[in-house]
């Protein structure tokens, strides 16, 4: 089973890059075998699809906006949670996110069977290149929570 | 003055954390008669360089932008490069210009298909559409061979399961049965057709992007003095024969694509909307920069630059290159309705990115945008300014695929289409395919360039900068998919003491200067026909041909929905 475990977001704007720090967390602390790909890709919106199409689950980290949660919990989404959350009109090419690409491979009939998404709520997205104490302590059980959906699915780390 | 009837929208695609492009415009009478183009988000992420060695500037710069990686790191190596006053071995410009290329390519279609083409596109009137017929508009337009009735009818098959499923998936959100929406049926379900061909062949593009980067979407092989792509045709893991046919293979696919499907269809789309031709002039000074170096010392291109004030491509007037003193000294940013301190205007090397929020104020400060100026005046960047500059100077390219487009859209619409109608909302549509025919040209051109150099036993990929004591200062500029942009570096004793980025959308996204100048955007506006204030289509028409890429996006994934692009009518 081809797995991808994409970290989504961009590193210069604080708890943003909690996706590719998760993703470099991974890469340095497992060795999960040449059938994954663990990857840091920036913020790639409208590309997005590009990189979902040869895989049979993909794992997306991401920051999510959540009103009711604290910086740095970690929440995980099922792919029917991902569809469902609203689109919109997009102005740029930039609001795209993965639940439009999910829906656009959906219609092409090459989309990924199984996507799960793994959110960190962050606390500031405000220029600059660390993560915020709680966002930070997140990331290891961000990369707790990735390693388990793929235990279930029959990896170990 | 307003009438009573006029009414303000806002199209402000996101609410609580951050935000990219606000579009405010009042509309009277049907039309717009006033607009402002707002950015809603600080980016001051230039300020994260100083201080930072200038050979990794370009790691960082490619982070400004998701989708504009690889324009934000050759940008950021040409302004060092042009600093330290280094040449760049001829297999780097090369590889670096393939790289442009391949990327241009995927990004103009990927505009044209997946974010723009639905403003033109009703997805509902597939299902009326006859697919024979459909097939024989497409094979009349070109001899593209996925244009086959069955191909028409597997596409409209699969728009029906989307309608009968009770969600539009992709489409959910165009204006379905606006009365704007002219296509005939059968073209509609040729643009649906289409786009999802346009998913694949845009990721050949890619794809030649990951060869030659190392990978995508952020690239590997940049670095200030070159590339670090080993060049060994007896080496398996060095770029080779094969390595360089497989991206040929690739390459050619793109090529095909580009020239009988993309072109074809914008033409198409113009001939059935001819009146769009009269409106989103906007500004018409045009600026571009040359690129695809062809020497060491980037004195030679192939794509031509330059300033054309007031549309007038008699007064065109070239830009040799990153060191023509027109060029260099041209450039201010203003910040009277930006959210800065002080006013300007600004030379970039002098830049200051100082915040000063005071709410969104019509009158006043109301975008984190600056607004760049050229010789003080506003420009339009984008393929249309590099078309025009092309056409201008007599560019062989520029001129003979331009002239097709127009008499391909002549025989659609029945009129007779010139290059004066290119200052328009549907010019900068018709300008970026051209572009993109005119790069698809030259991706064999500088892959042939590069497999005979190495062929002839050059592989040299990498001068050695080293930095002097004291201050120097360094303009890096790329036409980029959306327009000029440019890097300006100042360094000190070997580190990065300012760094300023110019991006395409600053100059057309820009809002009024200290003289009270609109930018392209709004300018564009003025004019633009409003059937139904509550669906602004005509507005984001012209608004989506600009190509607008809000630089440093923030991805944040919202479940709610909060954060969609919302339109307010008051």
């Amino acid at each position: 089973m081809k797995t991808a475990i994409y970290g989504i977001g961009n590193i210069l704007l604080g708890d943003d890059g909690v996706g590719p720090a998760v993703a470099r967390y991974l890469s340095l602390n497992t060795s999960l075998g040449p059938d994954v790909t663990i990857e840091d890709l920036g913020t790639p919106s409208l590309d997005l699809p590009n990189y979902m199409t040869e895989y049979d689950l993909i794992i997306f980290v991401d920051a999510v906006a959540a009103a009711d949660a604290t910086p740095g919990t970690v929440r995980l989404y099922s792919r029917e949670e991902i569809v469902a959350a609203p689109t919109g009109i997009h102005i740029s090419p930039h609001e795209p996110t993965i639940n439009d690409a999910l829906i656009v491979l959906d219609f092409a009939g090459t989309a990924p069977k199984d996507v799960l998404l793994v959110g960190v709520v962050p606390q500031t997205l405000e220029g600059g290149m660390t993560l915020s104490p709680s966002v930070a302590g997140a990331v290891p059980r961000a990369a707790g929570t990735v390693l388990a959906e793929l235990g279930k699915r029959s990896y170990a780390s | 003055m307003p009438t009573a009837t006029a009414k303000r929208i806002t199209i402000d695609p996101i609410t609580r954390i951050e935000g990219h492009l606000r579009i405010d415009v009042e509309v009277d009478q049907g039309k717009v008669n006033k607009a402002w183009a707002s950015s809603t988000m600080f980016r001051g992420i230039e300020r994260i360089l100083l201080g930072r060695d200038p050979r990794e500037a370009w790691l960082f710069t490619q982070r400004f932008c998701g989708v504009c990686t690889t324009v934000h790191a050759l940008a950021s190596v040409r302004a060092v490069e042009d600093a330290l006053d280094l040449p760049i071995p001829i297999n780097a410009q090369y590889i670096r210009n393939l790289i442009l290329i391949a990327h241009a390519m995927h990004d103009h279609i990927v505009h044209f298909y997946h974010l723009s083409a639905l403003d033109w596109v009703d997805v509902t009137q597939v299902l009326k559409a006859d697919p024979v017929k459909a097939s024989s508009i497409a094979e009349s337009l070109s001899d593209w061979r996925n244009n086959s009735a069955k191909e028409m009818a597997a596409v409209k098959a699969r728009v029906k399961g989307l309608v009968d499923s009770g969600q539009l998936g992709p489409f959910a959100h165009g204006y379905w049965g606006h009365p704007a929406m002219k296509l005939p049926p059968e073209v509609n379900l040729i643009a649906v057709a289409h786009y999802l061909q346009a998913l694949e062949y845009q990721r050949y593009a890619n794809q030649v992007v990951a060869m030659l980067g190392g990978k995508t979407p952020h690239i590997q092989n940049v670095a200030v003095g070159g590339v670090a792509n080993a060049i060994n045709l007896e080496s398996e893991a060095a770029l080779n024969l094969d390595r360089l046919y497989q991206m040929k293979s690739l390459l050619d696919k793109v090529v095909s694509f580009v020239q009988n499907v993309y072109v074809p269809d914008v033409c198409a789309v113009a001939g059935f909307y001819p009146d769009w031709f009269n409106y989103g002039a906007g500004v018409t000074n045009y600026l571009s920069v040359p690129d695809l170096p062809l020497d060491e010392r980037s004195t030679k291109f192939d794509l031509p630059g330059g300033f054309i004030p007031n549309g007038d491509l008699s007064k065109f007037h070239p830009i040799t290159g990153q060191k023509d003193a027109y060029w260099r000294k041209a450039v201010t940013e203003d910040s009277e309705h930006a959210w800065y301190k002080g006013g300007g205007p600004l030379h970039p090397w002098k830049g200051e990115t100082d915040p000063e929020y005071t709410d969104w104020k019509e009158d006043g400060k109301y975008s984190w945008v600056k607004a760049p100026r050229f010789e003080g005046q506003p420009a339009q960047v984008g393929p249309l300014a590099n078309v025009l500059a092309g056409y201008a100077s007599g560019n062989p390219l520029m001129v003979k695929w331009t002239d097709a487009a127009l008499s391909k859209i002549s025989a659609i619409a029945k009129i007779k289409a010139t290059p004066a109608m290119l200052h328009s909302t549907l010019g900068r549509h018709g300008a970026r395919a051209v572009r993109t025919a005119v790069l698809s040209e030259l991706a064999v051109k500088h892959w042939q360039l590069l497999t005979d150099n190495i062929t002839k036993g050059d592989t040299t990929i990498f001068n050695q900068p080293s930095f002097p004591k004291g201050q120097i200062e360094g303009v890096g500029f790329h036409e980029a998919p959306r327009g000029t942009l440019s890097h300006w570096v100042v360094i000190d004793n070997g580190a990065i003491k300012n760094y300023q980025a110019v991006v395409p959308t600053t100059w057309n996204a820009s809002p009024r200067d200290s003289k009270g100048t609109s930018g392209p955007y709004e300018a564009s506006l003025i004019g633009n026909p409003i059937a139904d204030p509550q669906h602004p289509l005509e507005v984001l028409r012209t608004v989506h041909s600009f190509d607008p890429c809000m630089a440093c996006a923030v991805h944040m994934f919202d479940p709610t929905g909060q954060n969609v692009a919302k339109v307010k009518v008051l």
